[in-house]
């Protein structure tokens, strides 16, 4: 059974995430496309947030932005309360290896490499022991339920499971906050609601959770909505009747 | 320090699982470096084995000592000479008057039949005085070598070389025996030791008799003068300088024939230094045109590397980006495919050097060439292929590491 994650710590009493005034552009054949264009918005700290959209909406250039894998055209984005505007590349790299953790929807496992040494990768770039690296990639797995695979390889894990190791991934070095882009796109319904389920604790612990979807089902289990469309927020309100996962996923993995 | 080894101790260690996921590819471009490593190192090997033999035989001639040549230096300066002058009387006057010259010995040489009743042979014999072979370290170890009463009389003896006297008397002690030196009945008092050969030439294939001899039996008449010589040798005391030397000698003998300034001498001194200088002069010549060629495959083994980090690098364009949201900074990437091309070069680098340790022992022991590989060589390689690896891997890390992070995650 999942353990609860240590409570995530905050450094300031700003928002987790505020953007103001966020662009992103491209130029194509000359015609310039604003694939975010004038974002302002705040996510505090605890909030379970989905983002929504069509393809092409502008959600996943929005979340690449706060997640510090993509640079704003202009804008600004503060996680915690600082501008990333003006860091180098190598404070990016430290800031997105500290306080956030990404799940993608393809899982991005590297292959032929076990359970614990992919969910260990963030803490050789922070730096840490290979006694405490295997340590804490071994508990991360233990809490998503993946006790009995720390040596498979992605080959010989299911989907969901690949998800999970992914997730623990994510989590292994603490982070402020967890992006997941599409985190069920390659999942079936019921896998889809065990994985819906893992976000749902992780929150409850404390986690500020973010997920990219265009998925009605998917965003009705968060907190809150936002709705992207051209590049701008066409909707942001609270969820009533959230759908609640975890009693279900809790059945299927007892 | 302690977090600097362990993140190398990582690269090493996914070097060496993207090695291994694409073995195939990872040994043919091993081979590569391999060959280059394999023939620089053979190369250096064998420049050194070259420097090594002429040095060697070079020292086994008498290390430390001037040859003068009764010929007109040719270099500049009028002539008044209408041939070379040497003779022992000028040796005398060496020994004298130029400090550092333990001794000086005379060489009268021939090329004359030696007969006995069962056998014959043709041998370059040699006509000087006892000090010839303490100078040019060939002693006699039977019997006895000439001496001064020898020369003074112009005795029939022979001190015989080893080959010389194979060829004449077989197993048998030869000393005390009698040979006829074209037509003249004479004396065998010694053997000289062995020597072996220098350039395909025998050292031992030789007969030395006092000068006197030489010089009344058989080369009298080719002679410009009563008291000429064809070449001598002045041996210097250990430690002497022989550039002063050659100097001394030289103003010794311009003394003695009144050369004036302007004119040339009628003779050449060259010292033992002199040779070695050449001869390390175009050794390194050799060996510099044959590490030259060599380091041509060996920049065909770099380019190779650098072609199959640059299909890594796109291969694993998404791993990259994936590290890099996972926290990897720009220096981590660079550093991961960094370690991977020096891991590359340095596997190639290793196996090749012990093949090319193989050659070079092989060689020494079947061709009678010295190639030796020592540490120095060795450490040299493995250095050499490592910086292969960084320079060539070089840029595939760079441009990696310069990826930006969404656009390599995107990549299919």
């Amino acid at each position: 059974m999942m353990a609860t994650p240590a409570t995530p710590r905050t450094t300031t009493d700003q928002p987790l995430i505020e953007t103001r005034e966020l662009v992103k552009s491209y130029n194509l054949g000359g015609e310039t496309i604003h694939a975010v264009n004038g974002v302002s918005l705040s996510i505090e700290q605890g909030e379970y947030v989905a983002i929504m959209g069509t393809s092409g909406s502008g959600k996943s250039t929005f979340m690449n932005m706060i997640g510090c894998l993509d640079v704003p055209t202009s804008g600004q984005v503060l996680i915690d309360g600082t501008p990333t505007a003006s860091m180098s590349s190598d404070e990016l790299a430290s800031l997105r290896n500290e306080k956030i953790g990404f799940v993608f929807q393809q899982f991005n496992l590297l292959a032929r490499t076990s359970s614990i040494d992919n969910v260990a990768v963030p803490l050789i770039y922070a730096g840490i022991d290979k006694t405490e690296r295997r340590e804490r990639a071994i508990a991360k797995l233990h809490d998503m339920g993946l006790g009995d695979r720390l040596l498979n390889t992605p080959a010989k894990l299911s989907g969901g499971q690949q998800q999970r190791v992914a997730i623990a991934r994510a989590l292994v070095t603490e982070p402020l906050v967890l992006l997941a882009d599409e985190p069920t796109g390659a999942l079936d319904t019921r896998t889809s609601e065990e994985i819906m389920a893992i976000f749902e604790k992780l929150n409850a612990a404390g986690i500020t959770v973010i997920v990219v979807t265009h998925e009605d089902e998917i965003a009705d289990h968060a907190k809150r909505r936002i709705e992207f469309r051209d590049g701008k927020v066409i909707e942001d309100r609270i969820v009533k009747n959230r759908t609640v996962a975890s009693a279900y996923a809790d059945a299927e993995s007892a | 320090m302690e977090k600097w080894l362990a993140s190398w101790s990582v690269n090493i260690a996914i070097a060496f699982t993207a090695l291994r996921t694409n073995l195939m590819r990872s040994i043919l471009t091993m081979l590569g470096v391999l060959i280059g490593v394999f023939a620089v190192t053979l190369a250096v090997a064998v420049g050194n084995g070259a420097q090594v033999s002429v040095m060697q035989s070079i020292n086994s001639f008498g290390s430390n000592m001037a040859i003068i040549v009764p010929e007109p230096d040719n270099e500049g300066g009028r002539r008044s000479f209408d041939r070379g002058r040497l003779t022992q009387r000028d040796l005398r006057a060496i020994e004298r008057e130029v400090p550092g010259v333990i001794a000086t010995a005379p060489q009268l040489r021939s090329t004359l039949d030696l007969v006995t009743p069962g056998a014959n042979a043709t041998t370059s014999s040699v006509g000087t005085t006892p000090g010839y072979g303490s100078i040019t370290n060939h002693p006699a170890d039977r019997g006895r070598y000439i001496t001064e009463a020898d020369v003074r009389s112009a005795a029939r003896v022979l001190v015989l070389g080893r080959t010389t006297s194979e060829t004449l008397f077989g197993e048998f002690d030869p000393v005390g025996e009698s040979v006829r030196v074209d037509g003249v009945p004479f004396q065998v008092i010694g053997l000289l030791e062995e020597k072996g050969s220098t350039f395909g030439t025998d050292n031992d294939d030789t007969a030395v008799m006092p000068i006197s001899t030489m010089r009344q039996r058989f080369v009298g008449d080719t002679l410009p003068g009563p008291d000429d010589l064809q070449l001598a040798f002045a041996g210097f005391e250990e430690g002497a300088s022989l550039v002063q030397g050659k100097i001394d000698i030289t103003n010794v003998l311009k003394d003695r024939y009144r050369v004036r300034d302007g004119e040339i001498n009628p003779f050449r001194v060259r010292t033992t230094q002199e040779f070695m200088e050449e001869s390390q002069f175009i050794t390194g010549i050799l060996q510099a045109v044959l590490v030259a060629i060599a380091s041509i495959s060996l920049l065909v083994g770099g380019i190779g590397i650098m072609n199959i980090m640059l299909v890594s690098v796109t291969e694993r364009t998404r791993e990259i980006g994936l590290r890099m949201a996972l926290g990897a900074k720009r220096s981590d990437i660079r550093n991961q495919f960094l370690v991977e091309a020096a891991v590359l070069c340095v596997l190639g680098g290793a196996v090749g050097l012990a093949l090319a340790w193989l050659a070079g022992t092989a060689l020494t022991a079947y061709a009678d060439f010295p190639v030796p590989i020592g540490l120095g060589v060795a450490i040299g390689s493995l250095i050499f292929s490592a910086v292969i690896g960084l320079a060539f891997g070089g840029y595939p890390a760079v441009r990696a590491s310069r990826l930006s992070p969404i656009e390599a995650l995107r990549t299919e």
